[in-house]
């Protein structure tokens, strides 16, 4: 019995046992530093440190099930390709951020998703993306008049 | 990839050069409003409605809306204070709420650092209470509000808003400590309006035009509303008319970026002056359900800080404000 | 009937050929665009609002109907195919509809949803028609109290959708709640979680979360395993329409889905998405193969497509007779109205009976043209899936993408977006059921609201609760929702163990 409870079965769990303590560490921090009351009834922090209790307590949830049942198997996992759709996410992102555009941005996020589910040719994919990037800029601007982020391409039009 | 690469690079270069044309004719202006709000609000529909008044009119070749919503405006306020720095072709809608959410947000920027150009448009707010309620008139409901301030109900929209300004201002004209206000914030009119129809609350504070319907129909009974002055086919009167030295008024307007000066400054305010006046504006303002409330330039300047000191003053009375 | 002679004036203008040809335009452009991930129906009328202006008002309001519509019905065909809900009441559609679309059986899916909605809609619109004045009297009367009964009510059925383990459903659960926090709290003005940050200052939006946890976190996962387990979804196994069994599973869910959407719609606060939460758990739990839930149950689909589109009528009737829009698509409608210098409100039935009539027989209308436009296509739309891998899931992520930055051009929205993704996929791959953290968005701050609320009200003193029947009902049915299941469990683990 004691054999058993000393040893870690389940590290996944463990790691989302910290995440939530450190959830509801920050959430207590946050309540407390509230300065708006309310005059009458609870304030705005009541519900903070609510959420805070029901972190800790599925925190404390978690450590036990760790030393109980044993982790699901987690299946192998293509890291290559979860990077792929990271520098996809990222080139739109960076787009929008720097003020290139809309339409540069879907074609970095269109070609390298396709390039992280296995596809070769990214020049091919570029095209597609840009294409459609285009097609849908034009769609918003020009007939639902609803602003897309605009970069120097998209001001040609 | 590299060929793309390049090509992308002289297509921007190119196009940086047609950015940003320098304003010469008034006629010519091509405009970008930001509406620092979602689309469909009332700041997206003055922006919407006032680049179709000045492309109607001609006073602009193009007239652009861009959404910037987010944190009652504030948001789109710092944007275009950081972005739009002496840029002649942007605009910025803007109204009372962001005066009030930028103090109680304590955002680093408010309406003071941009220039504004011209007020257009002001609505009344109206205080209501429901039809079996045994409050008369305004003065019933300051009486009631003295007794217990804290069983006297309000409800309204979002804390710190226009509506919650005007009620902390009629619970001090009662002689009540305004701090002690009991303030049911809603997300917006609608939501108050189920509340007041189910007699949940003492008194609301709206928009006069989203409460309108209930207030012709006799489910809800106006007694004053905020505007300065009488308006035509508004019942309420005025709360100045009614002994009582508050006004507020829901007012909405239209900003130029800080460091736009001389000639480029003249252009933008000719322009919104001249479709201000227009036959179009008045329409459109008409079919709206708006009030007019119209200032050109230097008055609004002065008005802008007036209004946000008042603001500050009544948001650190109800505790919203340092 | 006076009504009925209006309702019959009100189709005469409808079914004109002319109105006719728009009804069917506007069904088309509508679950085309609905169809992207990430643009519910109440961007989709948004978006297409200003195309309609070009009409005169009969015409223009049936093409509304009809946007609208086919927003509504688009938005749960990616939720089926992509597993990418369009908006958050098309969450609950997304877990038993893609499982089912995943085993070859999209067609009945798409099917059964489409003819839900269409029953569902039918019903909901007659009663709109007769019981709009009387039921909106006593939606108003529903104060904070009873909404913190009902949010309660709510609560207790988020386990349905929890899956294996109790443990991490509520650990999903409270994800919802903490990211509920976010942002400016509506009765004080105080900020939570915000960090500085003003673009938190708003808030999360549940759209954002769905799509992320959804379309994004669902490609990462799909991604990851393309390597090792190469998984094509099936577009067809067997027949593409719902066979005689499918018929009989459906038929009361679609029954009961109405009845529990329409009237939640009809609050002024109730919205679209807590029906389909109480829908699903009420199939689950009567449904005769309660086994089949959570790996393609054609009543889990079909109960919350129908009560979604009910209560997206019941959302009509305070629209309609207090000019109070209770739904992002609701606001959008009044935009719609105030063009033709119409205010909704309590006058609207007396003064505007021909547009309201006339808008009733447009409903109904475009509720047919979508049933005969889109039945038919479900074959179409199935055949999505065979659409490669990499330009499917790209395609993807583009639209959903779009969706955000149409919504709300900000890089913060973005990389939550992006971050909720990473998320989604770590859900995924641990197990952890990702439809409760939305649930929890959704309800926690509406909770959170109507406790509050109700306190401020009573000057601090929760008796307030038990004082109102209607509360206390509501809150005693949580609690024994809650409590049975143990009791239930307890009993026969104690007769267990007397044999």
């Amino acid at each position: 019995m004691t054999e058993r409870s000393l040893k870690l079965a389940n590290r996944p769990a463990v790691v989302v046992a910290m995440v939530l303590f450190a959830v509801a560490a920050v959430t207590y921090w946050d309540a407390s530093q509230m300065t708006a009351r309310a005059t009458y009834g609870m304030g705005a922090n009541a519900a903070s440190y609510f959420i805070c209790l029901f972190l800790a307590v599925l925190g404390v949830g978690h450590l036990l099930t760790a030393f109980q049942t044993p982790a699901i198997e987690a299946e192998d996992a293509d890291w290559k390709a979860i990077g792929g759709i990271a520098i996809a996410l990222s080139g739109l992102v960076g787009s929008i951020w720097l003020g290139a555009g809309f339409t540069l941005g879907s074609t970095l996020l269109f070609a390298f998703t396709a390039r992280a589910f296995g596809r070769k040719s990214l020049v091919v994919d570029l095209a597609i993306g840009a294409f459609m990037g285009l097609v849908i800029f034009l769609l918003f601007n020009k007939l639902l008049s609803l602003a897309l982020p605009q970069g120097p391409f998209e001001r040609l039009f | 990839m590299r060929q793309f690469l390049k090509t992308a690079v002289c297509l921007a270069a190119l196009a940086g050069t047609a950015f940003y044309p320098g304003v010469s004719t008034a006629n010519d202006l091509e405009l970008t409003i930001t509406a620092p709000a979602g689309a469909g609000g009332g700041w997206d529909s003055a922006a919407r409605s006032l680049q179709e008044a000045m492309m109607a009119t001609g006073q602009a070749k193009s007239v652009q809306v861009v959404n910037v919503p987010g944190a009652g405006g504030t948001v789109g306020l710092a944007q275009f204070v950081g972005s739009a720095k002496g840029a002649a072709d942007q605009l910025l809608v803007a109204g009372i709420t962001l005066v009030g959410a930028s103090i109680s947000n304590n955002s680093p920027v408010d309406l003071t650092q941009v220039t504004p150009l011209a007020r257009l448009t002001g609505d009344p707010l109206v205080v209501v209470v429901p039809k079996d309620s045994p409050i008369q008139t305004i003065d019933d409901l300051l009486a009631t509000i003295k007794k217990d301030v804290a069983t006297a109900i309000w409800v309204g929209g979002s804390a710190g808003g226009a509506d919650h300004i005007l009620a902390a201002l009629i619970t001090k004209a009662a002689g009540a400590d305004p701090s002690k206000i009991n303030y049911v914030a809603y997300s917006g009119g609608g939501e108050a309006l189920a509340a007041m129809l189910g007699g949940q609350a003492t008194a609301g504070v709206s928009g006069y035009g989203e409460w309108e319907g209930q207030i012709k129909s006799g489910d809800l009974r106006a007694l004053a509303i905020s505007y300065p002055e009488p308006i035509e086919g508004i019942e309420a009167k005025p709360l100045k008319a009614q002994g009582l030295d508050i006004e507020l008024v829901n007012w909405r307007g239209i900003f130029a970026p800080p460091g736009v000066e001389g000639e480029d400054l003249d252009a933008l305010k000719a322009a919104v002056d001249k479709t201000v006046k227009s036959q179009q504006w008045k329409d459109i303002v008409k079919a709206r359900g708006w009030t007019d409330y119209y200032a050109p330039s230097d008055e609004f300047n002065g008005f802008i800080a007036s209004e946000t000191e008042r603001v500050r003053a009544i948001l650190t009375s109800i505790g919203l404000a340092q | 009937m006076d009504a009925i002679n209006l309702l019959i004036e009100g189709f005469s203008l409808a079914i004109q050929p002319a109105n006719l040809i728009f009804a069917a335009i506007g069904v088309f452009i509508g679950t085309a665009v609905g169809v992207l991930p990430g643009i519910g129906p109440a961007l989709t009328v948004a978006l297409l609002l200003p195309v309609t202006f070009k009409l005169d008002p009969g015409g223009s309001i049936i093409m509304f109907a009809g946007i609208y519509y086919g927003g509504m019905y688009g938005g749960s065909t990616t939720a089926i195919l992509l597993n990418t809900p369009g908006e958050s009441a098309a969450v609950v559609t997304a877990l038993e509809g893609n499982k089912m679309a995943r085993a070859g059986r999209g067609g009945p899916a798409l099917a059964t949803a489409a003819i839900g909605s269409f029953v569902a809609a039918l019903v909901a619109t007659v009663a709109l028609a007769f019981l709009a004045p009387p039921l909106v009297k006593v939606a108003v009367k529903f104060a904070p109290w009873d909404y913190f009964g009902l949010m309660l009510i709510a609560f207790v059925t988020v386990s349905a959708t929890f899956g294996s383990s109790p443990l991490r459903g509520l650990t999903s659960l409270a994800f919802g709640l903490w990211l509920g926090l976010m942002g400016l709290d509506q009765l004080t003005g105080q900020a939570r979680l915000t960090f500085g940050v003003p673009q938190l200052l708003d808030g999360v939006e549940v759209t954002t979360l769905a799509v992320g946890l959804f379309a994004i976190g669902e490609a990462l996962h799909v991604a990851s395993r393309h390597l090792y387990k190469p998984e094509r979804p099936i577009p067809v196994k067997g027949s593409i329409w719902m066979t005689k069994e499918d018929w009989s599973r459906s038929w009361k869910a679609w029954l009961r889905g109405t009845v529990v959407g329409f009237p939640i719609g009809a609050l002024p606060a109730g919205g679209a998405e807590i029906p389909t939460f109480l829908s699903y758990t009420i199939e689950k739990k009567l449904s005769r193969k309660p086994q089949e839930f959570g790996s393609g149950a054609i009543e889990g689909v079909a109960g919350p497509e129908a009560a979604n589109n009910a209560s997206a009528a019941g959302t009509l009737v305070p629209l309609l007779t207090l000019g109070l829009p209770t739904s992002a698509t609701a606001a959008v409608m009044l935009a719609g109205f105030q063009q033709y210098n119409i205010q909704p409100g309590p006058l609207l039935f007396t003064q505007h009976a021909d547009l309201v009539w006339g808008l009733v027989a447009s409903l109904f209308i475009a509720n047919v043209m979508l049933l005969v436009l889109n039945l038919p296509l479900v074959g179409l739309w199935v055949k999505l899936l065979r659409i490669p891998l990499p330009w499917l899931y790209g395609g993807i992520l583009v639209f959903a993408s779009m969706g955000t930055i149409a919504a709300n051009p900000s890089v913060v929205e973005l990389l939550l977006l992006s971050a909720f993704g990473v998320v989604g996929f770590l859900m995924r791959r641990y197990d952890y059921p990702v439809a409760p953290a939305v649930v929890g968005l959704i309800l926690g701050p509406l909770a959170d609201n109507a406790l509050r609320r109700s306190l401020q009200m009573s000057l601090g003193d929760p008796m307030i609760f038990l004082q109102h029947p209607s509360s206390a009902i509501m809150i005693a049915i949580a609690t024994i929702a809650l409590i049975a299941p143990f009791v239930f469990k307890g009993l026969s683990q104690f007769q267990h163990d007397e044999d």
